[in-house]
């Protein structure tokens, strides 16, 4: 398959996932308005069940965008055939680790394969290598797409995987400086390249 | 300084603002018609006297958010809180002041109207999108002067948390401990907060820009024309920068100032997350709007983004929860 239809069908795939999200949290907020009927419910064993039942609903799709990001980001350092070798992989050792440890634990395994990569992507788009490939020209586009991919899987690993960190904060602020300046970047690559040009 | 004079600036933010919001609601219901107008009839007539018309209510909004800023500072002059010796072994101040935020009860809606005005004057791209934005911002107009009116019996909360520390203090019994105590957590968390002043308007401010990202969608279904899609993305990125970035810095906040309490998968949380990843889906889905029908699924996707965006702010008010106004 030509890279641009495979990146068409996985922004498609990405595309759905987030909308299946979207209808999830649509489910929250009407559960939680049935819930609500009894005031004192929150109070109750009764909202333990539900955060754990809301989570469990959101992780597949979690999971399955992060697989999406998993075909998406390393596409820029693999070739096509290594590329599917390697998400099978990660897939193969996550589906292992959810069946014996549980969904989180998976989770955190696929986010944390997720993290490497993309540090590595990022390092090699800053010195400017011509070992990955892009979708879209220009540094400051690639360099702010690397951020952003880099911030939310960070992000998401620290809501799924480091709740009770003492660095939980911290990393938290990481993840976010990340995912805006990546969006920055992204949207104004014009702005930006402008704006370091002045600095220099 | 003290409650005579607050009351004294409460009054007349009453009177010197009614009449603003009565001018906005007039002036905002010519715009509606003859933005209608323009819609039905495209003559530029219309839209000569529409755009001046939205030049005036701006101006008359920035007029009533200058009056609103002046009635903020009054409380922070007028009302001080000074607390117990008891309580003050327990907190690290002697005694506080309101810094009120201006996007708070019924200046949420005001503050998103004002800032939509001002995107639409800086936008001014396609008169048939201004036009368009012109009838939504009548009813936002006729919503905040009959529904959200921030100039008739202003902030009433802060109100009765300003009566309830005077009578107190006033009756000089033990309620004083208590009711200062809730000012204080409701002053440093609440009101006081950098993450309140931080967290909603880059919320509303995001929420201005989308509105023409809406539009433009609109747009786009009906005219099939490219430019509309550029107007579309060009308003969705500072509307998804301002969005992401507003709503994770909610994050740290609801940790600090709700520790233990219930709002996790809260839902105007559920709601939020619903709006982001929507947004998130548009923005992916764009990148190919012009292959096979991803052109009128990108319109549409847009089109649903704004839903769930006026849906996330309407929850505070029809669901229960801990950012809800409404009581289970």
């Amino acid at each position: 398959m030509k890279l641009k239809n495979y990146d068409y069908y996985l922004i498609i795939l990405t595309t759905l996932i987030l909308f299946a999200i979207g209808l999830v949290s649509v489910y929250g907020i009407i559960y939680y308005n049935y819930l609500s009927v009894d005031p004192q419910w929150t109070q109750t064993a009764l909202y333990g069940k539900y955060i754990d039942e809301m989570n469990s609903y959101i992780y597949p799709f979690l999971l399955l965008l992060l697989i999406s990001l998993g075909l998406c980001i390393p596409k820029r350092l693999f070739e096509q055939d290594i590329l599917v070798k390697f998400t099978a992989a990660v897939l193969g050792v996550t589906v292992v680790l959810i069946f014996l440890k549980g969904i989180e634990a998976g989770l955190g395994f696929i986010l944390a394969v997720m993290i490497t990569v993309q540090t590595a992507v990022l390092i090699l788009t800053f010195k400017k290598s011509q070992a990955i490939r892009f979708e879209k020209e220009g540094y400051i586009i690639r360099l702010g797409s690397s951020l952003l991919h880099l911030g939310v899987v960070i992000l998401v690993f620290n809501f799924v995987s480091l709740r009770d960190n003492p660095f939980h904060i911290l990393i938290f602020w990481t993840g976010t400086i990340l995912v805006v300046a990546g969006n920055i970047f992204s949207f104004y690559p014009g702005r930006i390249t402008s704006l370091l040009v002045l600095i220099k | 300084m003290g409650f005579p004079e607050y009351l004294a600036a409460r009054e007349s933010l009453a009177v010197i603002g009614q009449p603003v919001i009565t001018y906005i609601l007039i002036i905002s219901l010519l715009q509606g018609v003859l933005s209608l107008l323009y819609i039905i009839n495209r003559k530029d007539e219309y839209y000569n006297y529409l755009i001046k018309f939205i030049y005036i209510n701006t101006g008359l909004y920035v007029l009533g958010f200058i009056f609103l800023i002046w009635f903020h500072i009054q409380i922070y002059n007028t009302v001080l809180i000074e607390y117990p010796a008891v309580l003050r072994q327990m907190i690290p101040v002697d005694s506080s002041r309101f810094i009120i935020p201006l996007w708070i009860e019924s200046e949420k809606l005001y503050f998103w109207a004002m800032a939509a005005f001002i995107f639409v004057l800086v936008m001014q791209r396609r008169k048939d999108i201004i036009a368009f934005i012109g009838v939504i911002l009548s009813i936002f107009s006729g919503l905040i002067f009959f529904l959200s009116n921030p100039f008739k019996e202003p902030l009433p909360v802060v109100h009765s948390e300003i009566t309830m520390w005077y009578s107190a203090l006033g009756r000089g019994d033990g309620t004083i401990f208590q009711v200062a105590g809730t000012l204080y957590g409701r002053i440093t968390y609440y009101y006081n907060s950098i993450y309140m002043w931080t967290h909603p308007p880059m919320l509303f401010i995001a929420y201005a820009s989308l509105i023409i990202t809406f539009a433009a969608c609109v747009y786009m279904l009906i005219r099939r024309d490219k430019l509309y899609d550029e107007i579309a993305y060009r308003y969705a990125k500072p509307g998804y920068i301002l969005l992401t970035a507003g709503m994770l810095i909610g994050y740290p906040w609801a940790i600090e100032a709700w520790k233990d309490s219930a709002w996790w998968w809260d839902p105007k949380i559920s709601g939020s997350i619903m709006m982001w990843v929507l947004y998130s889906a548009y923005l992916h889905a764009r990148i190919y709007a012009n292959r096979d029908k991803m052109w009128s699924a990108t319109a549409y996707l847009g089109i649903i983004c704004f839903a769930s965006l006026v849906l996330t702010y309407l929850l505070t008010y029809i669901v229960p929860g801990i950012h809800s106004v409404v009581q289970p």
